[in-house]
């Protein structure tokens, strides 16, 4: 860890990051209708000021010698009584800049997109002023130089969040969906409060420099608590088994919202949360374990719901959920690890913002339409979208030379390190995982983008025919940036070690170690299981004619002896139909396990609550006769306490 | 005589008064059980004021009177306004407010 | 007679520090006045006068105040009237809060703009339901008593919270109950609501006082006196018995608890909060629960700090208990207020945990974090009612939630203030909740209270869901075509939500000033 110095010259008006943000938000607020017609322009123009700076910034930083590159900017004294001082300062690092390169680039980017995709909305105005606050809220997490500060922009993520998934608030849906996101997150959110008051009980500070130069002092089961509680955090914020439930269902919200919220920046905190508290994890063998058997078990989980879903943003918010899973898993790994997990977050963040752009695109020519069994052969009529999607789809599958490849292969590579059992089943993991995102993406490319245009005799919901058209220009801009990341931005990290180094200030040296399989043939295996995936679901999805309706369940082998099904019958006894029995078992675990968990919880407290309300009678003497038993109740107990 | 029954009678009349609270449906009688409870009080502070041989308890007992007064005038006055309106002073009529 | 004059002499006159008490004296001299006032003007004369007096009383005691606090004064404070009051920085701390708190609830009672008249009846005496209250109900007078009595329960509660002994305690809870009692009857509206609640608190209030003095009694019969240093020295040296002392120790704060509003001695509170005039609510739960907390954290830390590991694990309890009644309770309320009730019940659990958050090395690092959570929880809570009374119908206030449906597309301003003030009432950073809980939670933790704490966040990740029910039915759900309409206040009830949605977020940005104020001393023992 190299020691933060009070930040000079161009740094130390850091604080602007936060600023125009923040200032455009209140404008926008405050201002009401009169900005409405140039209230757009405002919010992209205080977001790619924030970009600007945040690139100064970044050219400045890079011209200092790696010992300086950790800067702090004290803004404040927040809370500052004898026992109990909380600072409010910025942490100028490479972590810190490197997600605000990402927060800002990206989030200028889907700014822009935001103009054309939300032209007809009404309101577009606050549209903005939330997604400023929400860029805000994410800057102020990942510059805060402590604890607190981070919680404080965790809150406020998750407040803009919550406000944008519930966007569509005429929709029933949207509105649960936006509780439940909320629900879930506080769930997340208690243990990361526990973990913070569990330091500064300890330490008597949640500053960084503090906390991580002074780790020694926690014993070790101090430690396993804390990592394993900012893991939950963790787990809240990136929708972690087992709080995974909220982002799919998160995609009520706006397409923009879903690719820059959802999938590029806030649902990656939870990895930033514990890159940046790293010297806590390598203190806990045992605490990083649990780490990487979450990170195992979710990007499984997601892969194989990934496979079952017809609806085109749900199947990329599972998607997001395993990619999270892969980097969840990285950072697991300690030391050889972060810099990994960091790499793929921001690999991810291009082409996964670039395929939820892309799906707004469609869905923005096909009626808002979500269903993919409802499109088909739209190649001819979406081009650009196409084309950008499909690189982006390349990246996410991991093939060379595209971005996905280099991020993912290095962490599969790495999950291969280590002794005993555990090598084989993280790694084994992880490429099985790699072959299920090829299953699945293009299984979705196939529905969506190729085959017959399954459209052309319905109507949509509302009763109008598919006109599916290319989006205007500030959208398809957009998407080709962002192509062009996915394409370029893995090989550009990775070379030469660009990426690791540069994080070297923050995260430690990025180590080496030799895995059970050497990492050239871990690449071969990767690329391979890519294709035998891809080319497994054009097997399936490729040839003949879906239904447009979801098939109805098959039940008996009977039907699969006519013989001319009789290839695809084997197919489906083999493959299909254990994934599909996995597939429903892991949904109806999902909806039933873990929403049943939630929901479970909330009857509980409903029903009690229902219960125990009927006590207040409204009659005073039973008032009288509560109080009475309360008074002896502690009278007992004093007396009992004091001669047992 | 020990000192101590008095004080036990205090608690007995204290009780009395608690259990008058409870069971009593006429809001004037709930309120003198109330007020026995206050006397039964002030038995053990004039009890307490001889067993500890200073005068404290005893003037604490006027303050105990003057204050019940005043909580009297009050209490009627409430006791008053809902026996007019409802016509019945069953503090079990009173329940509009509930859940 | 020349012996009786020779004896008199022999008594030594108390020592008075006028200069400490002033901000007492000047309230409860008003107080009177006001009465008088009140039987010899004109009906017509009466509120703008009183209101002046009020204001002014208000304003005036916050300057004696300020100036006894920035003089030369013993920095662990003065006890004067022969030890009654302590006048010490807890107790400066807490009159002044009472005293700005009170100017937020008189601006309240006051307004006549939001209710034709005000929200108090025109003449108490009028039969509910009759003719006459059909007519009351629409005329512009209003009872003007409120005014004097709102003075006497405030300088009750100034004295509450300074009160050196268990009998000056005693007296100062019934100034500040009885004028309570009447006020919460007073509603211009609703009134068998009205009454009710007047009648339920009457009742109960007097039966738990009756506890508060028996434990009074006991307390005497064990350490000889009632001064709560006196009491301190007996538990410490002791060869008495301690029956007496924990007896009396458990129905003093029993009084104390229901007064709080702390369950299980909570029950008056949902229904005295929903029948009583809005602007009387908002001065219960703001200034009540300064004034009962004051005198808890008086009582705990100096006659029973000595005692702390025999109460603390049953006040413990008695804290949970508080906080799951609260957070369940509220999750299906369907009246707003009465849900604010739950709420506060739910917070005086968390008061509670500050309260007990004592070391053993006889430091008390709760003392300042409940004050500073006293002082942001009153003026949210006050701006909250203020918004309650702005939501109308035809028949009065609006507070059934249903009626709140789609409350955002009519009136997205106070939509908006309100939702900020329920999000400060979760506790959500950027508000003073937030810094309450923090610091009284980081105070719990350092007096190893850890798995309260626990406890605390849970329940406040519950109760954080019934808020939100609220945010979400005023922004996501369809008005009702009928529902009701939202008045434009006038000065008086836009200055209270305003200074209370203000405080509530200057606290949740820079807290330092009054986080250090409330730190700069502790109780005199």
């Amino acid at each position: 860890m190299t020691e933060p110095v009070a930040a000079s010259g161009i740094a130390s008006l850091a604080w602007l990051l936060l600023a125009l943000p923040a200032f455009g938000a209140a404008v926008l607020l405050v201002g009401g209708k009169r900005t409405d017609k140039w209230g757009h322009l405002l919010g992209c123009a205080t977001i790619l000021g924030a970009f600007g700076y945040g690139l100064a910034l970044f050219f400045s930083t890079l011209g200092l010698s790696p010992e300086e590159r950790v800067q702090n900017v004290h803004l404040f004294n927040w809370i500052d009584v004898n026992a109990l001082t909380v600072e409010f300062g910025l942490r100028i690092d490479p972590l810190s800049l490197t997600f605000v390169l990402l927060i800002t680039g990206v989030g200028s980017l889907i700014h822009i997109y935001s103009i054309g995709y939300m032209a007809h909305e009404e309101g577009r105005r606050k549209f903005f002023a939330y997604l400023n606050l929400f860029v805000a809220a994410m800057l102020l997490l990942v510059l805060g130089n402590g604890f607190v500060t981070l919680y404080f922009g965790w809150e406020g993520v998750g407040l803009a969040s919550y406000l944008l998934i519930g966007w569509y608030q005429y929709k029933p849906e949207a509105a649960s969906a936006a509780k439940k996101a909320f629900l879930m997150n506080r769930v997340g959110d208690l243990g990361l409060a526990i973990a913070i008051f569990l330091m500064f009980n300890k330490l008597g500070t949640t500053q960084y420099t503090e906390v991580f130069s002074r780790v020694s002092e926690f014993s070790s089961a101090e430690v396993l608590a804390i990592t394993l509680l900012l893991l939950l955090g963790a787990c809240g914020k990136s929708g972690q088994f087992p709080l995974q439930a909220w982002l799919p269902d998160a995609m009520a919200g706006p397409t923009p919202v879903s690719a820059l919220i959802h999938a590029a920046t806030m649902v990656t905190a939870g990895v930033y949360l514990i890159a940046r508290s790293n010297p806590l994890y390598n203190l806990s063998e045992d605490g990083r374990l649990v780490v990487m058997i979450i990170g195992g078990v979710t990007l499984l989980i997601g892969c194989i719901i990934g496979c079952a879903y017809d609806d085109f943003k749900k199947v990329l918010a599972y998607s997001t959920v395993s990619q999270i899973g892969y980097m969840i898993l990285a950072v697991g790994l300690g030391p050889i690890g972060y810099a990994l997990g960091i790499m793929h977050l921001l690999t991810h963040g291009f082409f996964k913002a670039g395929l939820f752009l892309g799906a707004g695109s469609v869905m923005h020519g096909m009626n808002d339409e979500g269903n993919i069994r409802r499109m088909g052969g739209l190649y001819k009529f979406l081009p650009i979208t196409f084309v950008t999607w499909t690189l982006g789809y390349l990246a996410l599958i991991g093939i060379p030379p595209f971005a996905g490849y280099f991020s993912k292969d290095a962490i599969i590579a790495a999950a291969f390190t280590g002794e005993g059992w555990r090598p084989w089943v993280f790694g084994g993991v992880a490429l099985l995982g790699a072959a299920l995102t090829a299953f699945y993406m293009t299984r979705l490319l196939i529905l969506v983008f190729l085959g017959q245009p399954r459209w052309k005799d319905l109507k949509s919901e509302d009763g109008r025919d598919y006109h599916p058209h290319e989006s205007p220009l500030s959208m398809t801009v957009p998407m080709i940036i962002l192509a062009v990341g996915s394409v370029g931005g893995g090989w550009f990290l990775s070379s030469g070690g660009r990426l690791a180094g540069w994080l070297e200030p923050s995260l430690g040296e990025l180590k080496e170690e030799h895995g059970v399989i050497s990492h050239g043939m871990v690449g071969i295996l990767t690329v391979v299981l890519a294709v035998v995936g891809a080319g497994l679901a054009f097997l399936l999805f490729g040839r003949g004619k879906q239904p447009v309706e979801r098939p109805a369940r098959v039940s008996f082998p009977v039907r699969a002896a006519r013989a001319d099904l009789y290839g695809n019958a084997l197919n489906e006894a083999l493959f299909a139909r254990p994934g599909t029995w996995l597939t429903r078992a892991l949904v109806f675990l999902d909806l039933k396990g873990v929403d049943g968990l939630v929901n479970g919880t909330a009857a509980l407290l409903g029903g009690s609550s229902g219960r125990l309300r009927r006590l207040q009678t409204g009659f005073v003497r039973s008032y009288a006769l509560s109080m009475l038993l309360g008074s002896i109740f502690v009278l007992g107990a004093l007396l009992v306490v004091r001669f047992s | 005589m020990t000192p101590t029954y008095y004080l036990l009678l205090s608690a007995l009349l204290f009780s009395i008064g608690a259990v008058g609270v409870l069971v009593r449906r006429n809001a004037i009688v709930v309120f003198m059980c109330v007020e026995l409870m206050l006397n039964a009080v002030n038995l053990s502070l004039v009890t307490f004021a001889r067993i500890n041989g200073s005068l404290d308890g005893q003037v604490m007992a006027f303050f105990v009177m003057v204050v019940a007064a005043a909580e009297v005038v009050v209490g009627l006055a409430i006791i008053m306004s809902i026996f007019r309106t409802r016509r019945s002073a069953s503090v079990d009529d009173s329940n509009l407010l509930k859940y | 007679m020349n012996l009786l004059v020779a004896q008199a002499q022999q008594i030594e006159a108390p020592q008075i520090d006028y200069g400490a008490i002033a901000p007492l004296l000047v309230v409860l001299g008003a107080a009177c006045m006001s009465v008088l006032l009140e039987a010899l003007l004109p009906k017509h004369q009466r509120w703008a006068v009183q209101l002046v007096l009020t204001l002014g009383t208000l304003v005036g005691a916050t300057g004696a105040l300020i100036f006894y606090a920035t003089s030369e004064r013993p920095a662990q404070g003065v006890a004067t009237l022969a030890g009654a009051i302590a006048v010490d920085s807890p107790s400066l701390f807490l009159w002044a809060t009472l005293l700005v708190l009170a100017f937020g609830s008189v601006l309240l009672i006051a307004d006549r703009s939001v209710e034709p008249g005000g929200a108090f009846v025109a003449q108490a005496a009028i039969r509910p339901g009759t003719i006459q209250d059909r007519a009351q109900a629409t005329k512009t007078g209003m009872q003007t008593e409120v005014f004097p009595l709102t003075l006497f329960a405030l300088g009750g509660m100034m004295t509450f919270v300074a009160s050196n002994d268990l009998l000056t305690m005693f007296v100062a809870l019934e100034v500040l109950s009885l004028p309570l009692y009447l006020m919460c009857g007073l509603a211009r509206r609703r009134r068998l609501l009205s009454q009710e609640a007047a009648v339920k608190y009457f009742l109960l209030g007097a039966f738990a006082s009756a506890f508060f003095l028996y434990g009074v009694a006991l307390l005497y019969g064990y350490a000889g006196s009632v001064k709560l240093s006196a009491i301190a020295t007996a538990a410490a040296g002791t060869d008495r018995s301690d029956t007496l002392l924990f007896a009396g120790f458990g129905l003093l704060v029993v009084g104390l608890l229901f007064k709080a509003a702390v369950g299980p001695f909570h029950s008056w509170t949902p229904d005295v909060y929903q029948g009583a005039p809005t602007p009387v609510t908002a001065f219960m739960a703001a200034c009540t629960k300064v004034a009962a907390f004051g005198g808890i954290l008086r009582v705990l830390t100096v006659a029973f700090e000595n005692t702390q590991w025999e109460w603390r694990g049953v006040l413990y309890g008695v804290a949970v208990v508080s906080m799951v009644i609260g957070a369940v309770l509220g999750l299906t309320q369907t009246d707003v207020k009465r849900m604010i009730a739950y709420s506060s019940v739910a917070h005086a659990g968390f008061l509670l945990i500050g309260s007990i958050a004592l070391t053993p090395e006889g430091t008390a690092p709760g003392v300042s974090a409940t004050l500073f959570y006293l002082l942001a929880y009153g003026f949210t809570t006050i701006a909250a009612f203020g918004i309650v009374s702005l939501v109308r119908n035809s028949d009065g206030e609006a507070t059934h939630l249903s009626q709140w449906a789609g409350l955002a597309k009519r009136s997205p301003i106070v939509a908006g203030v309100f939702t900020f003030l329920l999000l400060a009432l979760a506790g959500i950073p950027l508000t003073s909740g937030f810094i309450g809980k923090f610091v009284v939670f980081s105070a719990a933790i350092e007096a190893g209270l850890a798995p309260l704490v626990v406890i605390a966040l849970v329940a406040s990740a519950v109760a954080a869901f019934f808020y939100l029910r609220v945010i979400v039915l005023m922004y996501f759900s369809e008005p009702a075509p009928d529902g009701p309409t939202v008045t434009v206040p006038g000065a008086f009830t836009t200055i209270a939500i305003t200074l209370g949605a203000v405080v509530t977020l200057v606290l949740g940005l820079w807290p330092t000033f009054v986080l250090d104020w409330a730190g700069t001393g502790t109780f005199l023992s």
